[in-house]
């Protein structure tokens, strides 16, 4: 039986492997090659496409671009989710389902239906909303709801507050403080993780940047795919570093989220493709 | 009093921003979608039905379809090898790689497998070596190659919504049904697969609505080139087509309800489950 497992078992983790890595291998392999169109074997190997990218102003802006609107939903979703969740769960547990389904929302909500729905309410009123950064973060924001939300409701809820909550308060700490000082560390790593599933998603997301606000403020995703269309080499280059940043960002939730936040993490589809 | 205020102050950012950039745009479509010159209509529902918008539902339900079925049949044969393999690393490296891999997708995946199944592609040529010529019969820029690409996120996906259900399987589940004489597909057919079942249908429905969604694999990849739902919505927000807004709402509206309808149906089997489990 157990030989006879073993047999099947190979073939199918091989397979596997083998799906998930040799499409970005190849793009590697790509990127440092001088030519590769008619041999197996890349003919040569250059740092030429990465030299080339790399100096192009536009590369550090689009990065500077991806990088701080990435950080600044991040900001946003937290100091508009951790209270939230907080005084739901601690003083509100009545409206927790509610709060919980209008975070499930954004799972059914496709980035080009969200951007539609976004122009055809905001492009009529006078808000500094429509083709600035603005609508942009806040599209973020919902769409990595479930995200941010989830991640900071686990810890709360595998933690004593109450008890956390009244010891702060019999040593006379006001709200805030027990907010600041005792409940925000106490959650920590679930508000990193959440975080860190904002920025990465954040990072590569491209149907709403494109969408909504197209080149005025170019990020990185959007760079990329204009490069696709023009210089394959470089483009493969910026796809590898696409890979990279995910792939940082994805070790750094899988270490700092336990196990339960893994699953939670495995129960969201990914935004950006 | 004092503290209720409080709670308000810790809610209303919230509220405000949910109810301004989730609520209302959703609002917004739903009633455009349903008002016509004279007042409310189901008219734009009725004129969303060209032909040009039934193939482009058509292909996105055989992609998400094909797609996620492919998907979660894999990623629960993988997701079984991971769980019963005897080697710790093993699991613990193939369930990181599922992890990042769920993460990879949009414009550098597409570009990935441009690289990799393009005409002049690594995999392309190393066929070609062994005497299968994948051009011109097959293309990277098609609604099969497009199908290739969206396993490559489905996959890990799946394997990641199925396996804690792998996980809990007992092995004297195994043991009292061969004990009582039942063979390996008896055990399957009986006893694994009925537990296993809401797993994998809520995997399902998951993933189906990854795929129904997508829109940046198909652009990179295929441009405007494969009619799918999410090209057409996008066509009609940057202006490329001519058409009433009231047309593209309807659109949106529709597949909202697709995208509702697999949540639900996603809910309804995670729910199962965890009464099972």
């Amino acid at each position: 039986m157990n030989a006879g497992s073993l047999t099947w078992r190979a073939p199918v983790i091989g397979v596997f492997v083998a799906f998930m890595t040799v499409p970005v291998v190849a793009t590697a392999l790509f990127s440092v090659a001088t030519r590769w169109d008619r041999t197996l074997w890349p003919e040569g190997l250059t740092l030429n496409w990465w030299i080339k990218v790399a100096s192009r102003s536009a590369f550090t802006d689009t990065l500077l671009n991806s990088f701080w609107v990435a950080m600044t939903s991040m900001l946003v979703s937290l100091i508009i989710v951790v209270p939230a969740a907080y005084v739901a769960h601690t003083r509100l547990p009545h409206a927790k389902p509610w709060l919980e389904f209008l975070s499930i929302v954004p799972f059914s909500l496709p980035g080009v239906v969200l951007a539609l729905g976004l122009i055809r309410l905001y492009s009529k009123l006078p808000l500094p909303l429509i083709n600035t950064p603005n609508i942009l973060i806040a599209a973020y924001v919902i769409v990595t709801l479930p995200f941010m939300y989830r991640a900071v409701m686990n810890t709360l809820e595998s933690v004593d507050t109450r008890l956390l909550v009244e010891a702060a308060q019999s040593l006379g700490a006001n709200p805030l403080q027990v907010l600041a000082w005792v409940i925000v560390p106490n959650i920590a790593s679930g508000i990193v993780n959440g975080s860190l599933l904002v920025l990465s998603a954040v990072f590569s997301e491209f149907v709403l940047a494109n969408l909504l606000i197209g080149t005025r403020l170019k990020t990185f995703p959007i760079y990329l795919v204009e490069f696709t269309r023009s210089d394959a080499r470089q483009a493969s280059a910026l796809a590898l570093m696409s890979f990279v940043i995910a792939w940082i960002i994805s070790l750094a939730i899988l270490w700092t989220a336990g196990r339960p936040a893994k699953r939670r993490q495995a129960d969201s589809p990914v935004r950006g493709r | 009093m004092n503290r209720h205020w409080l709670t308000w102050i810790g809610l209303a950012p919230f509220l405000a921003f949910v109810l301004a950039f989730e609520i209302l745009p959703v609002l917004t479509l739903l009633r455009s979608s349903l008002t016509g010159e004279g007042g409310p209509t189901l008219d734009n529902f009725a004129r969303a039905l060209t032909p040009t918008t039934l193939t482009a539902f058509t292909n996105s339900l055989k992609l998400a379809v094909a797609t996620a079925f492919g998907g979660t049949l894999f990623g629960s044969v993988v997701a079984y090898a991971i769980v019963t393999s005897h080697s710790p690393a093993m699991r613990h490296a193939m369930t990181a790689l599922a992890n990042v891999a769920a993460n990879f997708g949009g414009a550098p995946l597409a570009f990935a497998f441009v690289i990799t199944l393009g005409s002049t592609g690594f995999v392309t040529l190393l066929l070609g070596y062994l005497g299968i010529q994948l051009y011109p019969d097959f293309r990277i820029y098609s609604i099969t190659g497009l199908g290739i690409a969206y396993l490559y996120f489905q996959t890990p996906l799946a394997i990641l919504l199925v396996m804690p259900a792998l996980l809990g399987l007992r092995p004297e589940w195994r043991e009292a049904a061969e004990i009582l004489g039942a063979t390996t597909l008896q055990y399957w057919r009986r006893v694994a697969l009925p537990i296993l079942a809401p797993a994998i249908s809520a995997s399902f429905f998951l993933v189906f609505a990854n795929a129904f969604g997508a829109y940046a694999t198909a652009w990179t990849l295929t441009g405007s080139d494969v009619n799918l739902i999410p090209v057409q919505i996008a066509a009609l927000v940057r202006g490329e087509v001519v058409l009433d807004p009231a047309l593209a709402d309807a659109l949106a509206i529709l597949s909202l309800l697709v995208m509702a309808a697999c949540l639900l149906a996603y809910q309804y089997f995670a729910r199962r489950m965890r009464r099972t489990a």
